[in-house]
């Protein structure tokens, strides 16, 4: 399995971009290295407008300069845009219907080492929340590229959810990305398995060990990565076949994805077993690795098998 | 020499305003009050064309100032001016772009600065004004613009500043002293001027003297809140007035 950077994905496939198209700008917030930005850059210094460590006013900037005609990414960590600078997105973004694309990276649990307070838990619950705007969680690199070049292309308000780790490549280059599209990544006959960015690995690795037990559990396994608008139709076809669904993300449980589809599934008074892996109203910590967290938080791989071996009774 | 014009607009506005806010039931009072001179010098002193150039309003809470001037820039029809805050009226009470006229909507203070500045280097050819208020300062996002706008050197983006010394709850110098704004903003690399907002000839001498400069303009605009109206001058209580009553209304037309 190769491991890849969603965020070096993201900086090489915005400076290739910004190549043919002279309308991308990007606003920062002192963290263009931590971005892969430095060649966008070095490349384009008139199309890179440096903030320093104002997130806020850099949100508000990225606005009015999306007024301006430019299609316009503002990058940071999540823990600090869309966390410190909400009230901006939601007015001189969403209200104001401006052309801007957040970009978060250092989302969940994966920013390991950092601990609690870059660990951003909060990020999908604070965007989905609000009016206009679009919410993207890529499952890897791969994917990363392809949300890219789709939000160059749209004028919608959007945010993108990166991540600080490599992952695993999963998704198939030969499908297109479409919002509002999921894609099932595994098809499976008993149970539906949601979620969005890598964690969504998991569940590979926990249907090849489902696969040593006779007769094995077989998971269908469904990529979210548009979050907002949600592809309803994919979802609920999986879920009247299998009538069981576990969400796994990283993220707090309130206000996540599976807050989405558990109220999806009653609104459709469709019969259907339901769990929920997600971090359970708690801080993060620190730790070397995000293995270990997921297993700490309860989000990890044997996580994912003991909720399929009880769903499914 | 004072300029009869502008004066006769100014006057015509606020009291499409009281009108306006008699007509609706009520609104803010004091701050688009203190403000309407500025406004009127901005829309009609022949200095910009806010059809290519940008006017953003970063204090919300003003817009039934602005709708008033907007009105009579005939940007739309004044008889819309009674349907302030109604349900399936444009002129929503804080400002917003659905109405006509109007490119930034807010309500939530110390942003509009922000967007301006963003507006500014992205369309580097116009002029963008930004009207923020004294209290407005107290959020931190403002110093957060008033930096970037000097890093960038921002020759094209002027912020006005409505000082006029009091804010929802009382007096600025009671509730957050701003001490020497003027003195901020020049360590801020700003060009500032200090301006009577209630004088048409010197407003408008100074707004066309700042469309010239190489670094973003900062006018702090000394005026008096509920300017006009004579018996709710520097009365924070009026900074909004809910169910204007008769006497109120008949009283306040007099003084204007």
């Amino acid at each position: 399995m190769n491991l890849n950077s969603m965020r070096a994905s993201f900086g090489k496939t915005l400076t290739k971009l910004a190549e043919t198209n002279n309308d991308i700008y990007v606003v920062d917030a002192d963290l263009k290295s931590a971005l892969e930005l430095n060649e966008f850059a070095q490349k384009f210094p008139k199309r890179f407008i440096e903030c320093g460590v104002a997130e806020s006013n850099a949100a508000g900037i990225a606005a009015g300069l999306a007024k301006s005609g430019k299609t316009v990414f503002l990058t940071s960590f999540s823990c600090f845009s869309p966390a410190i600078n909400w009230n901006v997105i939601k007015q001189s973004i969403c209200y104001n219907l401006a052309n801007v694309k957040i970009v978060g990276s250092h989302s969940g649990l994966m920013s390991t080492t950092l601990g609690a307070t870059h660990q951003m838990l909060e990020d999908i619950a604070l965007m989905r929340s609000l009016p206009e705007m679009e919410v993207f969680s890529p499952v890897d690199s791969i994917e990363t590229e392809k949300i890219v070049k789709v939000l160059s292309r749209s004028r919608h308000p959007a945010y993108l959810r990166l991540v600080r780790t490599t992952t695993p490549d999963i998704f198939d280059p030969k499908i297109s990305f479409t919002i509002g599209k999921s894609q099932v990544l595994k098809k499976g006959k008993d149970i539906t398995v949601v979620g969005h960015g890598p964690i969504l690995y998991q569940a590979f690795q926990s249907q090849a060990k489902l696969n040593l037990d006779k007769p094995y559990i077989s998971l269908e396994i469904i990529n979210c990565s548009s979050i907002k608008p949600l592809d309803v139709e994919t979802i609920l076809k999986s879920v009247k076949k299998t009538g069981r669904l576990i969400c796994i993300e990283d993220h707090q449980q309130n206000g996540g994805l599976g807050e989405m589809v558990a109220s999806l599934i009653l609104s459709n008074n469709i019969k259907c077993k339901f769990i929920h892996l997600a971090v359970k109203d708690s801080f993060g910590r620190s730790a070397k690795t995000y293995e270990k967290l997921y297993d700490y938080y309860g989000i990890g791989v044997n996580d994912l098998i003991l909720a399929a071996k009880k769903i499914i009774k | 020499m004072p300029n009869v014009n502008l004066s006769k607009i100014a006057r015509q506005c606020r009291l499409d305003l009281v009108d306006m806010l008699y007509q609706s039931g009520g609104g803010h009072l004091g701050g688009p009050l203190s403000s309407m001179d500025i406004l009127t010098t901005l829309y009609f002193g022949k200095i910009f064309d806010f059809k290519k150039d940008h006017f953003i309003l970063s204090a919300g809470h003003l817009a039934a100032g602005l709708y008033s001037v907007l009105a009579n820039a005939e940007f739309f029809d004044k008889k819309e001016l009674k349907n302030f805050t109604s349900f399936n009226s444009f002129l929503q009470g804080h400002v917003s772009t659905k109405t006509p006229g109007v490119e930034y909507s807010s309500g939530s203070l110390g942003q509009g600065l922000s967007f301006a500045a963003g507006l500014a280097l992205g369309d580097s050819s116009k002029s963008v004004v930004c009207l923020t208020t004294d209290g407005e300062h107290q959020e931190g996002q403002i110093w957060e613009a008033a930096m970037f706008a000097s890093k960038y050197k921002l020759g094209n983006l002027i912020n006005i500043v409505d000082y006029n010394n009091f804010q929802i709850d009382g007096s600025t110098n009671d509730i957050m002293p701003l001490d020497n704004l003027a003195s901020k903003y020049v360590q801020f690399g700003w060009t500032v001027t200090t301006v009577d907002g209630h004088d048409f000839n010197k407003l408008t001498k100074i707004l066309k003297d700042s469309k010239k400069s190489n670094y973003p303009n900062c006018i702090i605009a000394k005026t008096i809140l509920g300017k006009g109206i004579s018996f709710i001058e520097k009365d924070f209580h009026y900074h909004d007035i809910k169910n204007m009553t008769p006497e109120f209304y008949l009283k306040a037309k007099t003084k204007l």
